[in-house]
């Protein structure tokens, strides 16, 4: 019964989505209705994922009575005719009416182009730095290479591709985390990305994403303390035998400051 | 002596207000309330009255533009037409039949939907009309003009440039009306004629 429940709560969610998204009538949705039905299922979840599920319906039900609300605005504002009448009119119409309706309600606004001291300044940089006709029109000297192939070990030595360097930084990576998690089950994921400095902190936070996506750690969301823990696993997981799902975190410096800050 | 320098300080300020409202300043024509406020002083609305009136004999008129908010301080202020042109004179202002045809489709179609509607929409009703590589490049346009806005998720709302130069109610109203033909083109010939006569006296 659990995915019974589940999709339940993603067919709301999906359903309060398109009443934003794709404009439907929000007076479609029964909104009374799946609160009662979420009333019911709520002493039944157990897991997380469901409870977060639950919140997201919830919101998203809160939202549609907020459209309903900016629906009946418009429905009485002088705006209002109705959606069917003018899309017949829209269908029916040849462009050179429709053309004539947009002129005949148009009122443009006079605007002027001018040039401020600083864009004649800019213009004067630009013309005195500006090279000779002659040298920009002259072609670069180039010589004609056929397309061939590279090799991996090459693109290494050229400093593109290295690929047994990023794999040992992500061993190190991995490593670290087991330290840092040591007896507990999982580290709070702010804790072990932050670093001394903002390009490193983005660097460990784009090792994670790797650390999570081949099955090394999972991530724990809570919702309700604002928190994602970061679990180091000791074997990495086949990813073939779990649920996966993409998580969006941003890494913002101003973030990283406050957390900086916060020590 | 006092009278004297009272009108020439505002003759000053009328300049000075024209200016604020004529020229484009970094993307967007017209001034903000506060600016107007910061460069008129305290009543900087008399002064935009006078410059209406002003205006008005020239066919144009100075029009308030509220951002959301009653009478915020970031209310924009614009000097648009009074009437409105005739499609031939549309035309010399650079717009192509096809575009505005396109403009009054796409805000039709968003003010029918409660103001905004998925781009996707949009363009499937544009393109029941119009050659579909037309309909993508024209909506980019009217985006970076400021007729229409997109907001992350893909709908379409109407832009601040429609706010400020589009009657939407007008808009829709003919849009209704457009079956009595014959009368609607006499209303339109006669208030042409009027936009014709205000701009050349």
């Amino acid at each position: 019964m659990p995915g019974e429940r589940e999709e339940m709560m993603l067919r709301i969610i999906d359903l309060c989505d398109s009443v934003r998204k794709r404009g439907l009538d929000p007076f479609d949705v029964g909104v009374r209705e799946f609160f009662d039905r979420l009333r019911e299922l709520l002493p039944k979840l157990r897991k997380d994922e469901e409870l977060y599920l639950d919140i997201q319906a919830v919101l998203g039900l809160a939202d549609v009575i907020f459209q309903q609300g900016e629906w009946i605005k418009h429905k009485s504002s002088m705006l209002y005719l109705d959606p069917l009448l003018i899309m017949l009119k829209l269908h029916a119409l040849p462009p050179e009416d429709l053309a004539e309706i947009g002129a005949s309600s148009w009122h443009p606004i006079l605007e002027l182009e001018g040039l401020s001291p600083h864009g004649i300044r800019e213009a004067m940089q630009y013309w005195t730095n500006l090279p000779p006709l002659g040298e920009r029109w002259k072609e670069p000297e180039t010589t004609e290479v056929l397309a061939g192939e590279i090799a991996r070990r090459e693109l290494a030595h050229l400093g593109i591709l290295s690929e047994e360097e990023f794999a040992a930084t992500l061993d190190r990576n991995w490593r670290e985390l087991r330290e840092a998690a040591g007896e507990k089950e999982g580290i709070p994921y702010w804790d072990f990305i932050c670093a001394q400095s903002f390009e490193q902190t983005v660097a460990r936070a784009w090792l994670v994403s790797f650390l999570v996506s081949y099955g090394y750690a999972t991530l724990e969301l809570r919702p309700l303390e604002e928190e994602i823990l970061l679990k180091p696993l000791h074997k990495p997981r086949k990813l073939e035998q779990v649920a996966t799902f993409s998580v969006p975190i941003s890494i913002s410096r101003s973030e990283w400051l406050r957390r900086r800050k916060r020590g | 002596m006092a009278e004297e320098e009272s009108a020439a300080e505002l003759r000053e300020k009328l300049s000075r207000a024209t200016q604020l409202l004529l020229f484009k300043h970094h993307m967007q024509p017209g001034a903000k309330a506060w600016e107007l406020r910061r460069a008129l002083g305290r009543n900087y609305e008399q002064i935009l009255k006078i410059l209406g009136g002003e205006l008005g004999k020239l066919g144009l008129e100075v029009k308030r533009i509220s951002g959301g908010e009653e009478n915020s301080e970031s209310d924009r202020y614009y000097v648009t037409l009074k009437g409105h042109p005739t499609l031939t004179e549309a035309r010399t202002f650079g717009w192509r039949i096809d575009d505005m045809a396109m403009l009054t489709v796409a805000l039709a179609y968003i003010l029918s939907k409660a103001g905004k509607a998925p781009l996707k929409e949009v363009e499937r009703v544009l393109e029941e009309k119009f050659p579909r590589w037309r309909v993508e490049s024209t909506i980019d346009r009217f985006i970076r003009r400021g007729y229409l806005s997109e907001d992350d998720e893909g709908l379409l709302y109407v832009g601040w440039r429609t706010r400020a130069e589009v009657d939407q109610r007008t808009l829709l109203g003919l849009l209704l009306g457009k079956e009595k033909k014959e009368e609607g083109k006499e209303t339109l010939g006669e208030k042409s004629g009027e936009q014709k006569t205000g701009s050349a006296s």
